[in-house]
């Protein structure tokens, strides 16, 4: 299986980043997970062509290849940070990846609260009809106190955490199975939905 | 009424711009609204804060004198849009405009939706801590079908549809009015008087009185004289004097004394409770003095030292005695570096002196170990200096046959102790020993050194030989009084007097560089100010990294295991600056892997002086099961390992002679020490046993035994061979300890010209080192006394050649 790994913010300090690290090294052996960056791409302004800039439409590229995608979120004031709103305003514009992709909502935080809101946030976002992405139901993984977490070799220290990262992870490997295998044969709706626009 | 209105998005085309625009006309009569656009402001990053750029700085200001705020938000995915949410995150980052600003919310959109959704989630962000707006409940603005709802000119045409936005906004104006009362300053009333109460120092609490008049801080008086001298002066001055100044409690903390800081501050909140009002007002005011623009200043000198502990002093007193202009730069509040911080002698031979001294017992069993030693042990550049030495320890020997012996000491054997006691080999089996000219050069000159410090004004105790903890021998010269801060003060009264010009809060943040040469430096200063040195030569005197654990971890080749929350004896500034603007020089470095653990650190802070700190001649260290683990003469890296492999917290067992030969402490302090717990104290070894958790048999057998030995002069034991006191005098003391960082033996490759070097071993121009900075001297472990010898004797050298550009 191949999943792409989306690190939410375009900080260079970042426990969301280890902790795609970590799934990426923990899971290994059930699915390869590349991890992409969202730091330097450009900031969305709703250009007349709608074309996408060469980062966006490479980011965009992988979605379409990948079987499914792990965002990982911080917490920004409550909600998802301004890049990675930022990307997604661009994915959803143009090239449109996330329609019927399989998405899990992951997000750590120095706080304890794990940037719950900022995930609540991001699943009403990708559930927008311009995005239409197929987000894990019933099933969150939220890091909390995450300046804490992880040892020298970027590993989980808490087991109860990783086993229920593990929980998750599971369950995701066999949502991405059943909702590839449910729309396989969807595709014409998808071409529809490519003349979007906010206007 | 004046309003700022916020285009929510940065699209060239916007309805929601529309919006306000009409609104900013439709209601003009009655308040003044300013259409704002945020095209311009930088994308958030939070690892490359913008803060002080223009927009952003635009967009504060504007908000901060606006009586409220109307933002209207298009919706993007359900959600605002990211160039708002950007906007948001630059003004609840470092700024804060929006803490208390009434905020109304409108939309428009394509849909009939009117961005329903993207207000509901931007009511959520406005209500995070960091912007804490105080948005209007209710009065939804949606504006669906906007591409519909505009005619040419601008103009809403559905009259409904102005009615509601009417009264939604008529409601805003009476709600700003409210709001705005909750941000009114609130007077304080205070019942007029002196309070006491307590501010957090760094040994313990403080005594602090408050006087207040009826609505004023009068006075702050804090009695620091149970504090080390010289570190936290200045957080109970320049922290009181803006308080009253500003008459506010929101005052900037110094950085590196943080918790005295906020001691202070507490304290004086804690007056104003007692005086019957609410400290939180005082906390919301603004600070003292205005902020001025960020200011540039261009200054230029022969000799720029950067870092103002003893090394850097030294270095600036020695080139102002050549003649030189000298600017030192500080990047801390105060000045002092690790030296003030210092409790321990210098160590330089002066056998003129020491001959003065009668030996101790042990003493000469050292010295025959040496006429033993294995030749094939010594290293070739030192072999010459140890066949001088076993002749002079022969001499000695055949002199003082039969009579009173007196104390021995020369300048080889200084050298041969610092190269003994520096070889070391690392986990990965590098061996690693002093560099010869570098040793030669420091032991050499440290008489010079102690010379040249009495002359500028340090008062020594002639009348006293010390060796502390790691010495190996007795040649530590120590100042009559106040330990480190002896040598900071004499040398900033000299460097001060003789025209150098020391400027404090001033981190340097990179060395000019031209055609390889250094030529001054880019620092940066309090409130965002820049200042640029151009000079003939820069001294980099900043210290090591003992206060920086991820370079300890990173570089650390000796010990098994650092932990992530070591405790450190030295400043919080030693953060190994130095090192990273060597290195941006071309520096080669040298020894980093090897750092030097102060076995006997206070458990909870790493200070050196808590408790009872005096010669291990005087003390027995136990484990926590009260049995002897050691010798406790051995070297620092010895003590260290022991304490390691018998579970880290062990104690220093005394008596009530300790006392008279304890330098960091007097009866005030003790008692105060055993108030808080940091020491304990027992009229019985049974009882002080019961206080620490240990068996009084094993405690009481320990001690008899170690008394046995003082007895007999010999430690079958542990090998100990320095003998003073005994424990036999109550009350009985118990000093609790544990290894902390204590000193950084890896740094820059120098000569002993203090030029700093590349790797391949070319000087690079203008650049020279001195002090913990540098490494190559004492290799895998330092011994007592010789970092102040090190900082005297290269710091000189280094403001020597830097004065002559050499």
């Amino acid at each position: 299986m191949k999943l792409i790994g989306i690190v939410g913010t375009n900080s260079d300090q970042s426990t969301n980043r280890k902790l795609l690290q970590f799934i990426q090294k923990h899971f290994a052996d059930k699915a390869e997970i590349e991890i992409c960056e969202i730091k330097g791409l450009p900031a969305f302004n709703e250009p007349k062509d709608k074309t996408a800039p060469a980062g966006i439409q490479e980011l965009a590229e992988k979605i379409e290849a990948a079987d499914g995608v792990i965002i990982s979120t911080p917490e920004y004031d409550h909600s998802i940070p301004a890049a990675l709103k930022s990307v997604i305003e661009w994915l959803s514009y143009s090239v449109q990846p996330f329609i019927d992709k399989p998405v899990m909502i992951t997000g750590a935080s120095h706080g304890s609260l794990g940037s719950s809101r900022a995930q609540a946030h991001l699943r009403q976002i990708l559930d927008a009809p311009e995005l239409k992405a197929r987000i894990m139901p019933s099933a969150e993984f939220l890091l909390g106190r995450s300046l804490q977490a992880f040892d020298e070799e970027g590993n989980l220290v808490d087991r109860e955490k990783i086993a229920e990262l593990e929980d998750c992870f599971e369950e995701f490997v066999l949502f991405v199975e059943i909702t590839n295998a449910l729309l396989k044969e969807h595709h014409i709706r998808k071409v529809q939905n490519k003349d979007f626009s906010w206007k | 009424m004046k309003f700022v209105g916020i285009v929510g998005t940065n699209a060239e085309f916007s309805y929601n711009r529309l919006l306000l625009t009409f609104m900013e006309k439709h209601f003009a009569d009655t308040a003044e609204i300013e259409v704002l656009e945020i095209k311009d402001m930088p994308f958030f990053n939070e690892t490359d804060d913008q803060t002080d750029s223009e927009p952003v700085q635009f967009f504060c200001k504007k908000i901060e004198e606006a009586d409220g705020v109307i933002i209207a938000t298009p919706e993007h995915n359900h959600s605002i849009p990211s160039a708002l949410k950007s906007v948001l995150e630059w003004l609840s980052f470092k700024v804060h405009p929006f803490d208390g600003k009434p905020v109304m919310i409108v939309g428009a959109s394509y849909d009939v939706q009117g961005s329903s959704r993207a207000q509901l989630h931007l009511r959520q962000v406005l209500d995070a801590p960091g912007v804490n707006a105080t948005v209007m409940p209710g009065n939804e603005f949606l504006l669906g079908r906007a591409h519909e709802a505009f005619d040419e000119k601008g103009d809403l045409t559905n009259k409904g549809t102005i009615d509601f936005l009417e009264s939604c906004f008529r409601k805003f104006m009476r709600f700003t009015d409210v709001a705005n009362i909750l941000n009114l300053p609130e007077d304080v009333v205070f019942e007029p008087g002196e309070y006491t109460v307590k501010a957090l120092g760094h040994n313990g609490d403080l005594p602090m009185v408050v006087t207040l008049s009826s609505d004023r801080i009068e006075s702050i008086d804090i009695d620091s004289s149970g504090e080390s001298v010289g570190i936290a002066d200045i957080v109970f001055t320049r922290i009181p004097q803006e308080i009253i100044e500003g008459q506010t409690l929101n005052v900037d903390i110094i950085s590196g004394a943080s918790v005295t800081s906020h001691g202070v501050i507490d304290g004086v909140a804690e007056a104003i409770k007692l005086a019957g009002s609410n400290p939180d007002i005082l906390k919301k005011r603004p600070k003292a003095g205005s902020q001025p623009k960020p200011e540039e200043v261009e200054l230029s000198t022969d000799v720029l030292v950067i870092g103002g502990g003893g090394a850097g002093l030294s270095a600036a007193a020695t080139a102002l005695q050549e003649g030189k202009n000298v600017i030192l730069l500080e990047k801390f509040p105060a000045i002092g570096g690790n030296t003030v911080r210092t409790g321990g002698p210098l160590g330089a031979a002066d056998p003129q002196w020491q001959n003065k001294f009668a030996a101790l017992p042990g003493e000469d069993s050292t010295l025959e170990k040496m006429l033993h030693m294995d030749e094939s042990e010594i290293d070739e550049e030192y072999l010459a200096d140890f066949r001088i030495l076993k002749n002079q320890i022969q001499d000695y020997l055949a002199e003082v046959d039969g009579k009173d012996k007196y104390l021995f000491d020369s300048t080889i054997w200084h050298r041969i102790q610092t190269y003994l006691g520096g070889k070391r080999t690392d986990l990965q089996g590098n061996v690693i020993y002093g560099q010869y000219d570098l040793v030669k050069t420091l032991t050499d000159d440290a008489p010079d050194a102690v010379k040249w410090l009495a002359e500028i004004g340090v008062a020594f105790d002639w009348d006293k030989v010390e060796m502390p903890v790691g010495m190996m021998w007795r040649r530590g010269h120590k100042p009559k009084e106040n330990q480190g801060y002896a040598f900071i003060a004499a040398l900033q009264k000299f460097v001060e007097k003789n025209g150098g010009q020391i400027i404090t809060d001033t981190p340097v943040k990179e060395l000019l560089i031209e055609d390889g040469k250094v030529v001054g430096v880019i620092a940066g200063g309090p409130r965002n100010k820049k200042v640029t040195v151009h000079a003939g030569a820069v001294v980099l005197a900043t210290g090591g990294f003992g206060a920086n654990t991820k370079m300890l971890k990173q570089y650390n080749t000796f010990w098994s295991e650092i932990d992530d929350d070591i405790k450190t004896s030295n400043s919080p500034a030693i953060t190994g600056d130095g090192i990273k603007l060597g290195e941006s020089a071309g520096a080669d470095l040298v020894g980093m892997g090897f750092t030097q653990m102060m076995p006997v650190s206070d458990p909870n802070t790493g200070a050196l002086f808590t408790g009872l700190q005096v010669p291990p001649a005087n003390f027995v260290m136990v484990t926590q099961e009260g049995k002897r683990f050691v010798n406790e003469y051995e070297s620092r890296d010895k003590l260290t390992q022991a304490a390691i492999d018998n579970g880290g917290l062990f104690y220093l067992i005394a008596d009530d002679e300790i006392k008279k030969t304890a330098m960091n402490t007097n009866q005030a302090k003790i008692d105060k020490e055993v108030a808080e717990g940091i020491l304990y104290r027992a009229d019985t070894i049974e009882g002080l046993a019961e206080q620490i958790g240990i068996e009084p048999e094993i405690l009481v057998d320990s001690v008899n035994k170690y008394n046995s030995y003082v007895d007999a002069g010999e430690d079958p034991e542990f090998g100990k061979n320095v003998f003073d006191l005994k424990v036999e005098v109550a009350p009985f003391y118990a000093t609790p300890r544990k290894p902390a960082v204590h000193h950084t033996m890896g740094g820059l490759r120098i000569d002993t010209a203090t030029h700093v070097l590349t790797k391949d071993g070319t000087i690079i121009p203008g650049l020279y080192a001195a002090g913990e900075v540098a490494g190559g001297i004492h290799a895998g472990n330092r011994l007592g006394g010789n970092a102040l010898a090190d900082i005297f004797t290269f710091g000189r050298i280094a403001g020597k050649n830097a004065a002559k550009n050499r």
